[in-house]
């Protein structure tokens, strides 16, 4: 069995006196201290990240990550949109269960201070299809267009979506690495201004830089010296069309249902047994859409349970959803977001999630999704 | 940047889109636009479904004070669709507007 044995996470928010790489040498230094392994025990590395290509004229990652470590082994980057590092972890978890190594090191990390909102606005708009850019459309816009379906079938109301970002505000404000760490009330979102009908600044995820990492291994005598492994029970990758369009429901993201089919399956597990979960928040209504596809929610329930704040901390009696403050509060550096998801459930169910700790934590599911849903991958850990 | 072929190549296909009719499946108003359609913001961008069953999506222009909603038809009329690009070529592709009642 695949285990993760380390987590490290630099701070996110806008660090303008750290370079990407300056935030990827950090989060490798770190994540092996904190695994207690000396550099030369890593096979392998996998490097999620999306922009550097697109904003910095900088590709090559894999050998400029071999000049910071100063080893000769095999380094990957993986590009997937807002998927990238949960797409590097994945393959991270699979390169190990093929046996081509023992012993990976998974980091994501992103840049996106550095550039004017259009610019980064436009980068990211990369990651759609070509007739959504010529139409003007943004990611905010996509999942505007998605909103706007959900609000219509379903009788939400804008003040339904401002409860997530409430909700995962008040999460944020208890983790210290989290970008924003204030509380905000319902009105607080429904006053600020419009990014995308019906989205607003506070229902949005904010550009960030940042780096995460993990250490996976399967090599038995690192996980027995290990202080506080947490198993892989399942990671499975699903991809759909680039295009909104081309989806027969605009309300839903099918390839989140497909993927939360397989995991369960394979581990077996209920959706009740997860008390702990990292959902892919970009946009509030995401959220929604995604307690609804995973299957924690029924279709069509999402706005009654985030009304609720069914998913608070210290509120709910089950399933807590985005204790690190989700991608909305703690931030969104792109490829970091993906491990940073892994690395919040690894800290819940090592019991070292702190002011944040949702008790008894055994089993929890990350969610991380490319664009309006092309890649959706879903990891569930356990221990 | 896009190259000035992939502008041609696109705009090739722009007359068998023109002159249909529609109904609106979702839509959004764009605040804040990426650099080459920031000029234009705010601007509304639909997704139409054509009365072929083909959808498209594409601004929706040659408004007065209309309150958008799903469900709206509309027709597809060609307009420059981006600021032109460093080559100067004018980008043309397909905007909707509301099909008043009949």
């Amino acid at each position: 069995m695949v285990s993760i044995i380390g987590y490290y996470t630099t701070q996110f928010g806008e660090l303008w006196e750290k370079s990407l790489f300056s935030l990827v040498g950090e989060a490798i230094d770190n994540v092996l201290i904190e695994s207690g392994l000396e550099k030369k025990q890593i096979d392998a590395v996998f490097f999620g990240n999306m922009l550097s290509g697109i904003l910095e004229n900088n590709l090559h990652a894999s050998a400029k990550i071999a000049e910071i470590l100063k080893l000769n082994i095999p380094i990957f980057r993986v590009e997937a949109a807002c998927a990238s590092g949960g797409s590097a972890f994945n393959l991270a978890v699979n390169y190990v269960k093929s046996q081509a190594a023992e012993t990976v090191l998974v980091v994501g990390a992103e840049k996106m201070t550095d550039f004017s909102p259009e610019q980064v606005v436009g980068g990211l708009s990369a990651a759609s299809s070509g007739e959504e850019q010529e139409s003007g459309l943004t990611f905010p816009g996509i999942y505007a267009l998605m909103a706007q379906s959900y609000l219509n079938k379903n009788k939400t109301k804008e003040e339904d979506l401002a409860c997530i970002s409430v909700k995962n505000h008040f999460h944020g404000s208890l983790n210290d690495k989290a970008h924003f760490r204030r509380q905000i009330s319902v009105s607080d979102v429904l006053n600020s201004a419009y990014v995308a009908y019906p989205l607003k600044v506070l229902d949005s995820s904010p550009i960030s830089d940042g780096a995460s990492s993990v250490i996976i291994t399967s090599n038995k005598k690192i996980i027995k010296k290990a202080k506080k492994p947490v198993m892989v029970l399942a990671s499975e990758v699903v991809n759909d069309t680039i295009s909104l369009k081309k989806r027969k429901n605009l309300d839903s993201i099918e390839a989140t249902i497909i993927a939360a089919d397989k995991v369960f399956k394979k581990t077996g597990l209920k959706r009740k047994d997860i008390t702990v979960a990292e959902l892919h928040d970009c946009f509030s209504i995401a959220e929604i859409i995604a307690m609804e596809d995973i299957g924690f929610w029924k279709k069509g329930e999402g706005a009654s349970g985030a009304r609720a704040y069914s998913t608070m901390f210290g509120r709910s009696d089950n399933l807590v959803v985005n204790t690190s403050g989700g991608l909305k509060s703690a931030g969104h550096p792109v490829g970091a977001t993906g491990i940073k998801q892994l690395g919040e459930i690894y800290l819940q169910l090592t019991g070292r999630a702190e002011k944040r700790q949702v008790k008894g934590a055994k089993y929890g599911l990350a969610h991380n999704v490319g664009g309006s849903g092309g890649t959706v991958v879903i990891t569930i850990l356990g221990n | 940047m896009i190259s000035p072929v992939k502008i041609w190549r696109r705009q090739r296909h722009i007359k068998d889109q023109l002159g249909k009719t529609g109904k609106i499946l979702t839509w959004t108003k764009i605040y804040i636009a990426a650099k080459e359609f920031k000029k234009n913001a705010p601007y509304y961008v639909v997704m139409v479904e054509l009365d072929s069953g083909r959808r498209l999506y594409g601004q929706l222009v040659d408004l007065m004070d209309e309150k958008i909603s799903i469900g709206m038809k509309v027709e597809s009329i060609l307009r420059k669709v981006r600021q032109p690009s460093q080559d100067g070529v004018i980008a043309y592709g397909i905007k909707f507007k509301l099909l008043k009642d009949e």
